[in-house]
């Protein structure tokens, strides 16, 4: 039951120095070489009318393993305006919110997720009040 | 104008009908249409006995609020149970774990934007590779 994932990053902002990255990973449960297990599958949410932050994957509701450390998150703005994105945060332990980055038209993410407790919620918030859409799936343990 | 693109290809066979997810996105400045113009790449290890350690890539301070900015990093690792931990100042993002990778939308708003990074388990060490890719930054004032 393999999960692998690849990326493949290409630039030409130094013009004289050709640039690439390409690295590939197999998602293991922590500290180990057995394949993660479970999955939320890919699920979609779209957002209009509003920009108010909004919880996208709540720890509680996501049977993960608390504190196994093996569960990788991808998320992904599936529009293509480049003008507007979703901010993605992480809340913390005293219910306030850090600010990863923000997903414009496109732009992915892949990221490890700890999720050992209810406070480590991640939340989005739509820059527009215009219809937006994001794709996500959590893969775990 | 500078382009500049990631793409990732996820598959998994957990499922009976398997998952299969290509993305790619050409990297712009926020809000606009330009590419990003910045890359900052490097190598470096990072030991269990070092402790916390605020990451020596991209200062937080430099970019401003609301710009863009896209963090790779991997983990170099080659004994599975060694990983780096991450912390986005005081919350824990989670673990990379040997041969992991991540890729991040990295706000750099200000000093409570700070990736801070540390490995483990005891005398665990991690080498690990980055590429930090941004707006340009305000040059600095002559000394």
């Amino acid at each position: 039951m393999a999960t692998t994932a690849s990326i493949s990053i290409t630039s030409d902002i130094t013009e004289s120095v050709p640039f690439s990255v390409n690295a590939e990973m197999t998602m293991y449960q922590a500290g180990t070489t057995l394949d993660l297990e479970e999955t939320t599958g890919l699920a979609q949410r779209t957002f209009s009318g509003n920009t108010t932050q909004v919880t996208l994957i709540d720890v509680s509701a996501t049977p993960v393993t608390a504190a196994a450390g093996g569960h990788k998150v991808y998320i992904r703005n599936t529009g293509t305006d480049k003008t507007k994105g979703f901010k993605v945060f992480l809340a913390d332990a005293t219910d306030d919110t850090e600010e990863i980055g923000t997903l414009y038209g496109q732009d992915w993410m892949l990221m490890p997720w700890l999720a050992s407790d209810a406070n480590e919620d991640i939340m989005v918030q739509p820059s527009s009040t215009e219809k937006m859409t994001i794709e996500y799936a959590v893969f775990h343990q | 104008m500078a382009t500049t693109t990631a793409t990732l290809t996820l598959s998994s066979d957990m499922l009976s009908s398997p998952i299969s997810i290509s993305a790619s996105s050409i990297l712009m400045k926020a809000g606009v249409t330009e590419g990003l113009e910045l890359i900052e790449m490097g190598r470096g290890t990072i030991a269990e006995a070092d402790g916390s350690k605020t990451a020596e890539f991209g200062l937080p301070t430099a970019l401003g609020a609301d710009k863009a900015a896209k963090l790779f990093l991997v983990n170099k690792a080659t004994d599975p149970t060694y990983y780096i931990d991450i912390d986005l100042h005081d919350t824990n993002v989670g673990r990379l774990y040997a041969g992991d990778w991540m890729f991040i939308p990295w706000g750099m708003n200000d000093t409570a934007s700070e990736l801070v990074i540390e490995a483990e388990p005891a005398g665990a060490t991690c080498p690990y590779e980055f590429v930090l890719l941004q707006e340009p930054q305000t040059l600095v004032a002559h000394s």
